[in-house]
């Protein structure tokens, strides 16, 4: 009798597996539905192809994939800078035949440089060709892996040059950095002309991510720069608690939610998977949120607008320039600057729902910022750095 | 004694009652999961497994049925519903009101239907390896906690590519009752709102699940059905004195496998609302530790419903005060108390934990376990 019922549990948690595994197949697809994809205006020719109906795992005859992305902390599906990037990588593998894979380093949130470094030797000894590695963190383990494997060209995306342990600078390692400090200005700028007087940020990385800190203090800069042509004050509630890891959690839903409570009308939810824990303290207390690196404005209709960068085309363009020849003379070994200039940040004006900021004063503004007429300040003002700056018309309420 | 008045009945008060409920609950339901399975003598160190696995399931069937159409009108028309001029609500509105709630509450109650039934069949892994195998019920108990957010970590990877399975941004927010289906705070222009509910409205009304008064009302039942009928008292008996039990007749193998399994189903619940409520529907493998402090309320609510709802209430308390206590205004002057004190926001973060863990040292001597907890029954042993 026992054994019977031993064989019996045993038999139902394999076909229960079965189960699952047979639905899995074609609820991945739907699960992402119709979310970000195009980002910024950038135009670089890409297929106009949906990058959620192009699979994130695709079978290789010889077990080789020769593009690989490597994740930064958080999610691949984050809907936010993973999932960008990835839009990027899968789309040129895809238009151009190519075979692509993923790696997301051990550990999750926790993963270390040696994690990391695993992760791009998974990818470099699974034969890729061009490795993707997404995020400022996979700088110690990209010069070291980018050391190893010399014929392997390297895509740091919001990273810097590197140098090898003897300090020869790494030529198959092309660095691409955003100038988040545009786009956050974009958004903080539009949503105070839009009427909204008390704002919030709440951005990830705990204050040490440069992007994330840039995105802040644009925004903040941005706002005040509406407020001071409005002629009224404005309010900025700024906090990194609860985003370290860029995850959502239930402390973070109710911290934004005693910020509603108290009247904040609008958050930038700056970083990855907290755009969840944001979207539903806005939905409950019907208040708004500004997405972040991609068009959110599918997830939630509490986005008004998001701040934009081109990380999915900026992924295409490295990939391209790796098979087109350029590789050498445009990215190997160089940073590579994306901002306004190269229309690589920006807001969605095709989805955004502002009631008084015109698309016709955002391109004026976009403008005035292309020509160098409007220049944002791109200091990394760490943690609560950002309490030493004085606004004329913005009031920072630190947390 | 105006000023206290004024304080309690502030909206810092109300919006701290209404986040309380909500940390509150989902540990009021787990530690009386706990109380059923080690009142009938099997220690149920799997709570936190238990509630892990009742997310996802919960979360699960949401995933699977949200795009039911009927569900789905019902979400797209309380939106547009709550948006309707207070002046324009005639009685059609109200129908269209009711039908819409019937929809989506009765889809929540159905999920956590499911979620119960999925949970009481997983603690019978628990239940047939204390009870029949007689294993060690601790290390059982901790097997389940190790298997749980890998199992569940597993399927959601297959399912969703990702560590966390979630539904859509606001989702959370289908099942919730918001004033503006009862003609307050309805929406003039994007910044500003009709007058909001009063202090009751705002703390009981406004922003809950009714999942929260749901699992309240199951707490009482549950707790009433255990102290005071006959299958209750049956139970109890076979955590204190088995053998006493089996000799008047009752079979202990079948009250402590009923004793686990109504166990894994409330765990199961808690699990869900948790991830429902404060984890805007989503499953990552995770419910933050919820399950082994429901297992420490229990044990300082001395395994009696009536302080374990104390017990979890503190603890509910202490955890929304740390997250908002930079938000907290009790007099209403504009200037947020707590913040003022200029303590270390650290501070306030592991408050909830200092507290449970003095409570614990404090109240641990008094209390009692059930004295056959822990011991596999064996019908030859006296």
């Amino acid at each position: 009798m026992k054994k019977f019922l031993a064989m019996l549990l045993a038999l139902t948690m394999l076909l229960g597996c079965v189960a699952f595994a047979e639905s899995s197949g074609d609820s991945a697809g739907d699960s992402a539905g119709d979310s970000a994809g195009d980002s910024a205006g950038a135009s670089t020719g890409a297929p106009a192809i949906n990058p959620d109906d192009i699979p994130d795992t695709v079978t290789s005859a010889d077990g080789k994939y020769e593009i690989a992305f490597v994740t930064d902390v958080g999610q691949l599906k984050d809907k936010s800078f993973n999932q960008g990037t990835w839009n990027g990588v899968k789309s040129y593998a895809a238009a151009n035949g190519l075979t692509y894979k993923y790696y997301q380093p051990a550990n999750g949130n926790e993963a270390t440089d040696d994690d990391r470094y695993d992760a791009m030797k998974a990818a470099a000894e699974g034969g890729a060709k061009v490795v993707v590695a997404a995020g400022f963190m996979q700088g110690n383990a990209l010069s070291k892996a980018a050391a190893e494997f010399p014929t392997v060209n390297f895509v740091f995306i919001d990273g810097w040059p590197l140098s090898d342990a003897e300090g020869n600078l790494l030529t198959n390692v092309a660095a691409i950095s955003f100038q988040e400090e545009q786009a956050g200005y974009l958004a903080g700028y539009a949503v105070v002309r839009d009427g909204f007087t008390k704002l919030g940020f709440s951005g990830g990385g705990g204050g040490t991510n440069a992007a994330c800190d840039r995105y802040g203090y644009g925004f903040a800069q941005g706002a005040n720069a509406a407020a001071a042509e409005l002629g009224i004050q404005v309010e900025l509630n700024y906090s990194w608690q609860y985003g370290a890891s860029f995850s959502a959690s239930a402390e973070l839903q109710t911290m934004i939610a005693g910020w509603y409570q108290t009247g904040t009308e609008i958050v930038f939810a700056c970083g990855g998977s907290m755009f969840q824990s944001i979207a539903a303290a806005a939905a409950a207390a019907d208040a708004y949120v500004v997405g972040v690196d991609v068009d959110q404005s599918y997830e939630s209709e509490t986005v008004v607008t998001s701040a934009l960068k081109g990380i999915a085309e900026a992924a295409q363009l490295s990939i391209a320039s790796n098979y087109d020849g350029t590789w050498a003379e445009n990215y190997g070994g160089k940073l590579t600057v994306l901002g306004a200039v190269q229309n690589a940040v920006g807001l969605p004006t095709d989805t955004w729902s502002m009631e008084v900021f015109t698309v016709e004063e955002y391109n004026a503004l976009l403008a005035a910022m292309q020509s160098g007429e409007l220049v944002v300040d791109a200091t990394d003002y760490q943690g609560d750095a950002i309490t030493t700056v004085e606004f004329s018309n913005l009031k920072i309420i630190y947390e | 004694m105006d000023d206290i008045l004024a304080i309690l009945s502030s909206s810092s008060m109300s919006f701290l009652i209404r986040q309380t409920l909500l940390f509150a609950v989902p540990l009021m339901i787990v530690a009386l999961a706990g109380v059923f399975s080690e009142r009938s003598g099997v220690i149920n160190l799997a709570l936190e497994g238990i509630m892990i696995f009742g997310a996802f399931v919960g979360v699960l069937f949401v995933y699977y049925n949200e795009s039911i159409p009927f569900l789905q009108e019902a979400y797209t028309g309380l939106k547009t519903l709550s948006a309707i001029k207070v002046d324009a609500r005639d009685a059609a509105f109200t129908s269209q009101l009711t039908e819409y709630l019937l929809s989506t509450q009765g889809f929540s109650l159905v999920a956590m239907l499911v979620t119960a039934l999925c949970c009481a069949a997983f603690s019978m892994l628990l239940a047939f390896a204390a009870i029949h195998l007689r294993a060690d019920q601790t290390i059982v108990g901790t097997a389940l906690n190790l298997l749980a957010p890998a199992l569940v970590l597993f399927f959601v990877r297959l399912l969703a590519n990702q560590n966390t399975l979630n539904i859509a941004g606001e989702s959370s927010s289908w099942f919730m009752l918001k004033e503006s289906y009862f003609g307050f705070g309805v929406k003039l222009t994007r910044t500003t709102k009709t007058a909001s509910m009063g202090f009751f409205g705002q703390a009981f009304v406004n922003q809950v699940y009714p999942m929260t008064y749901v699992c309240i009302l199951l707490f009482v039942v549950m707790s009433i059905f255990l102290y005071k009928t006959r299958f209750g008292l049956r139970l109890r008996a076979c955590g204190e004195n088995p053998q006493a039990a089996d000799s008047l007749g009752i079979n202990v193998y079948r009250m402590r496998y009923a004793g686990v399994g109504i166990s894994g189903a409330l765990a199961g619940i808690g699990g869900f609302l948790y991830a429902t409520t404060t984890m805007s529907c989503s499953s990552n493998g995770d419910v933050a530790g919820f399950g082994f402090l429901a297992l420490a309320v229990m044990i300082f609510g001395n395994w009696k419903p009536g302080s374990i709802v104390w017990a979890s209430l503190l603890f509910g308390l202490m955890k929304c005060i740390s997250a908002t206590y930079t938000r907290l205004d009790f007099n209403t002057d504009g200037i947020y108390e707590l913040a003022e004190l200029g303590i270390s926001k650290y501070i306030y973060k592991i408050l909830p934990y200092v507290i449970t863990l003095l409570v614990l040292a404090f109240t641990s001597k008094r209390s009692r376990a059930p004295k056959a907890e822990g011991i596999p029954y064996d019908k030859s042993v006296r």
